[in-house]
């Protein structure tokens, strides 16, 4: 089940990117412990229902810019503001419902919570510890942690 | 412009509507943007919060009479998604009114506006095209 759950976010991220940012090139790598991440936003979307916890998605701060510059046709942002931080949450939002209807699929019915930002000291400078997990693209890298268990 | 071809669904009046969802939300991004005082931007900020309040509800009722003709499947979740986000422009108006016209809020907005339209108009109306493509197909079997 956690690899059918891993895989159901990770195909959600890779279809969203090619959707929505006209990214090709979207694989996963696993991060190296003590890995710079510096400036990184954690985006966490509660689930509830079938399965309940968390999904983490780690930002870096290069990788939401150029996200917000392709989404906007290039307009020139160079700070991660409210504008930033809205949209980045948006897109996790995205990627987390269209895993749900991937999970439905296989009869687990869950529901999930608007977009947080987790605001602790972990996120400023590592990936997640026990994410393991890199969603790797042209345009930079995005932490991927699931966080589930089942009821 | 954020409108690209690909979001063409092949239906004139939707496309329309679309073209000009990503007209307004374009301009109100930059305006939004612009290294200016809030206060100057404010006139043009309401005029698109009226715009979007109205425009919206127009487009979303027209889309979902195709998705009804059509006899699209998925008809209820799709207008779940559009009763979500009328539910969100309404509440985020009143909240920007309320706050005396706070400049978080407006920036808030715009991103995930921004966000949301291109997701929706890229995937989830991409499928009711899909789905108009197959039957088509169907009947000329």
């Amino acid at each position: 089940m956690n690899n059918t759950l891993h895989l159901s976010f990770f195909e959600a991220t890779r279809e969203v990117f090619e959707l929505m940012l006209d990214l090709q090139k979207v694989s996963e790598s696993a991060v190296a412990p003590g890995e710079d991440a510096c400036g990184n936003l954690t985006i966490s979307i509660g689930v509830i229902g079938d399965l309940t916890g968390d999904i983490l998605y780690t930002f870096p701060k290069e990788t939401m810019l150029e996200m917000v510059r392709i989404m906007t046709g290039g307009m020139e942002v160079s700070e991660v503001d409210d504008f930033v931080t809205s949209a980045i949450g948006e897109i996790s939002n995205i990627i987390s419902g269209k895993a749900m209807i991937a999970l439905s699929e296989r009869n687990v019915v869950c529901d999930i919570l608007p977009p947080k930002v987790v605001e602790s000291e972990e996120s400023v400078c590592a990936y997640p510890v026990d994410s393991n997990t890199k969603i790797n693209t042209e345009i930079g890298s995005v932490g991927l942690e699931v966080r589930l268990q089942s009821k | 412009m954020l409108w690209k071809e690909k979001y063409m669904l092949g239906v004139p009046l939707i496309d329309e509507q679309h073209q000009e969802l990503f007209r307004r939300v374009t301009d109100f991004v930059e305006t939004v943007r612009k290294p200016i005082p809030w206060e100057q931007k404010t006139e043009q900020v309401n005029r698109t919060l009226d715009f979007m309040k109205d425009y919206v509800v127009t487009h979303f009722h027209d889309e979902e009479n195709l998705q009804r003709e059509l006899g699209y499947p998925e008809l209820p979740s799709h207008r779940k998604l559009h009763q979500e986000m009328v539910a969100y422009v309404v509440s985020v108006s009143r909240q920007y009114e309320e706050s005396g016209n706070q400049e978080q809020l407006m920036q808030q907005f715009a991103g995930r506006l921004l966000a949301w339209l291109i997701n929706h108009v890229a995937s989830e109306d991409q499928k009711i095209a899909d789905f108009a493509r197959r039957k088509e197909q169907e009947t000329h079997e």
